[in-house]
């Protein structure tokens, strides 16, 4: 299976991405991107999208003026994409679906 | 006791006939019709030793002519057959049609008649459905257009084992009754444009889901208000993220996904 967070990164409009698991955390985005420095809030979001267990499905998508948040999530594992609004989102959804199940069979 | 016999076998079905003249120790040709199929079965000296029914032959022909509810019979005293097909006793025979009977009655509870045109339905309520190939045989035939004794004349099955078959497929509720419209036309909707695009979508969802596949990409095309020839990338990346959606095995999803994406980065980014 080819999805890869390299993948995601390639898709014209991706600013970057955020790997969550358990207590680790790892930011890859633009040292000026306004969300590089919110380790704390990406935190809590984890938090309560992990915990709610009841929750349907496993992508979402969180639209801000200028940016979305997509954001996956598979068991303990969440993958948070940003990207600009002129993204094709279809297929951040697409390759962001493969990549998390590839990220959730790995270990971290 | 010579004299040859006939009647309808909507008063006597053909298991009882076979007892009367199994016990009359006849030997001469049954012949039933029914509609436009017709069959034969052989005895000598009151035992059974040929029958036939369609492409069907031996004892699998009997079980055929024992559910028949409609139709004529007629015995004709000494004529014997070419060849021998059945090795069975009578008492055997008549046990297994009473079986089959009895399936048949259930059938006919929910599958009424053989002339009925079936169509795939593409609202699968079950997560995940497992079939055996004599299913997916079937399944392969539905088209919206055959009815079912078509699809028992191309499978080479009985029309009673088709039947049986078909019932199997809509209490899984895989198909629906065809709309006549429908079966008198071909099916448009399943007629997908020849583009690579389309064609490479057809193939991988239909490795994910079975034949049903040209007919859920015209039905989510339609839903979410796409045209298949349009060549837009973010069009053609929302429909197959949207199919992908509705495969209900989640390795089969990753499967057709890992495909689609490969195809759209190399095709047309």
């Amino acid at each position: 299976m080819k999805g890869t967070i390299k993948d995601i990164l390639k898709i014209s409009g991706v600013h970057g991405y955020v790997l969550a698991r358990d207590k680790t955390m790892q930011i890859k985005l633009p040292s000026k991107h306004r969300f590089a420095g919110a380790k704390k809030q990406i935190k809590l979001l984890y938090d309560d999208l992990i915990q709610a267990r009841k929750r349907p499905g496993n992508t979402m998508e969180i639209f801000f003026e200028d940016l979305v948040l997509t954001i996956f999530t598979s068991g303990m594992t969440m993958l948070m994409v940003l990207s600009s609004t002129r993204v094709n989102l279809a297929l951040v959804r697409m390759t962001g679906k493969l990549a998390i199940a590839n990220l959730a069979k790995e270990k971290f | 006791m010579n004299q040859d016999i006939s009647g309808g076998l909507d008063t006597t079905r053909c298991p009882e006939i076979v007892k009367i003249l199994s016990l009359g120790k006849r030997s001469g040709k049954l012949s039933l019709s029914n509609g436009s199929q017709s069959g034969s079965i052989f005895f000598r000296d009151g035992e059974v030793i040929h029958a036939q029914c369609g492409a069907l032959q031996g004892a699998k022909a009997i079980y055929e002519l024992a559910v028949w509810t409609s139709g004529e019979y007629r015995f004709s005293v000494d004529e014997m057959p070419d060849a021998v097909t059945v090795e069975l006793s009578v008492d055997e025979i008549l046990a297994e049609a009473t079986n089959r009977i009895r399936q048949m009655d259930r059938v006919i509870s929910l599958i009424p008649s053989s002339t009925i045109v079936y169509a795939l339905d593409p609202e699968i309520k079950e997560k995940e459905i497992v079939l055996k190939s004599i299913q997916w045989k079937i399944l392969a035939q539905i088209d919206g257009k055959k009815t079912i004794a078509d699809i028992a004349q191309n499978t080479g099955l009985g029309v009673s084992d088709t039947m049986k078959v078909f019932y199997t497929l809509v209490k899984s509720g895989l198909l629906r009754e065809a709309y006549p419209s429908e079966a008198e036309s071909p099916v448009d909707m399943v007629e997908l444009p020849e583009t690579p695009f389309i064609k490479a979508l057809k193939d991988d969802l239909t490795r994910a889901i079975g034949p049903v596949a040209p007919f859920i990409i015209t039905e989510t095309a339609r839903e979410m208000n796409l045209d298949l020839l349009a060549d837009d990338v973010e069009q053609k990346a929302a429909l197959i993220e949207t199919l992908s959606s509705k495969i209900p095995s989640e390795t089969m999803s990753l499967k057709f996904l890992d495909s689609m994406t490969d195809w759209i980065n190399t095709e047309d980014i």
